[in-house]
């Protein structure tokens, strides 16, 4: 294809060299590689987004990795490890998470309410979906066969 | 071992928190020490957070059994939180729970 083509291949032409950062990780589903992981998408972002949307990014990818770690690896089911893919696009980081561990309780994506606040017993749990789903545009879920499929946006601010 | 540098005086104690990350590689370790820290001490706690960059909920689960963990009357003041800390107390509402005190640079 001449080069004259392709830049009048669609309805909204752009040039065909951008780069943009993307991420890729097969890693095993335990806390220790999750922090690894974290760190290098890290180094891979900061120089493309901005610190608010990069925390962002990172505790939403902290909470669902942490949990495929704290809970579907350890069913005894499937080999243990995850697959974690970022995306910069131009409506956002679309990000997903995929393991061959225990399905997902539907529970988990009905729309959460943070757990109730008692002041003489404070909950120290519960707030891990509720971080996710805020923190996320377009959350959904696919149970492929025996796999988790986890896919969502995080909106950012791209630095100038 | 989480690292935890304790500055203790008569009225009070400062815990410097010396991890980058209270995340769940390190949220139980984090708990018990700490928490075994604030219950022999008893007096007014002071914890440092400015080295911290990163608390998943995890990290704030453990700030949660650590406040139980003291009397009710005891005084812990979370000091120095960064914008990523900050955020994670703002988002589940405990902002309004714990005395919290953010770095003076905020992003947000």
């Amino acid at each position: 294809m001449a080069h004259t083509e392709r830049q009048n291949a669609g309805p909204d032409p752009r040039p065909a060299t951008r780069v943009r950062p993307m991420f890729h990780r097969v890693l095993h589903a335990d806390p220790q590689e999750v922090r690894r992981a974290l760190t290098d998408l890290r180094a891979r972002f900061a120089p493309a987004i901005t610190a608010d949307t990069l925390g962002r990014l990172e505790l939403v990818l902290a909470e669902v990795m942490n949990n495929v770690a704290e809970h579907s690896a350890t069913q005894g089911v499937g080999s243990g490890a995850m697959h974690l893919c970022i995306v910069m696009q131009d409506g956002g980081l679309s990000c997903a998470i995929t393991d061959d561990g225990g399905k997902l309780p539907a529970d988990c994506l009905k729309p959460r309410n943070l757990p109730a606040i008692d002041p003489l017993d404070l909950p120290e749990g519960g707030f891990g979906w509720f971080l996710i789903q805020g923190l996320t545009q377009s959350l959904c879920y696919y149970r492929e066969d025996h796999r988790n499929c986890l896919a969502f946006t995080v909106p950012y601010q791209q630095l100038s | 071992m989480p690292k935890l540098i304790i500055n203790e005086t008569e009225a009070q104690m400062v815990v410097i928190v010396d991890e980058a990350r209270i995340d769940a590689a390190i949220a139980t370790r984090f708990k018990d020490r700490l928490r075994e820290i604030v219950l022999r001490g008893r007096k007014p706690v002071q914890l440092d957070m400015r080295r911290v960059d990163f608390m998943d909920s995890s990290g704030l689960g453990a700030m949660i059994a650590v406040r139980k963990a003291l009397p009710e009357a005891l005084p812990l003041v979370l000091d120095g939180l960064t914008p990523n800390v900050e955020r994670v107390f703002r988002l589940t509402r405990m902002d309004g729970v714990f005395d919290i005190r953010p770095v003076a640079t905020q992003q947000e």
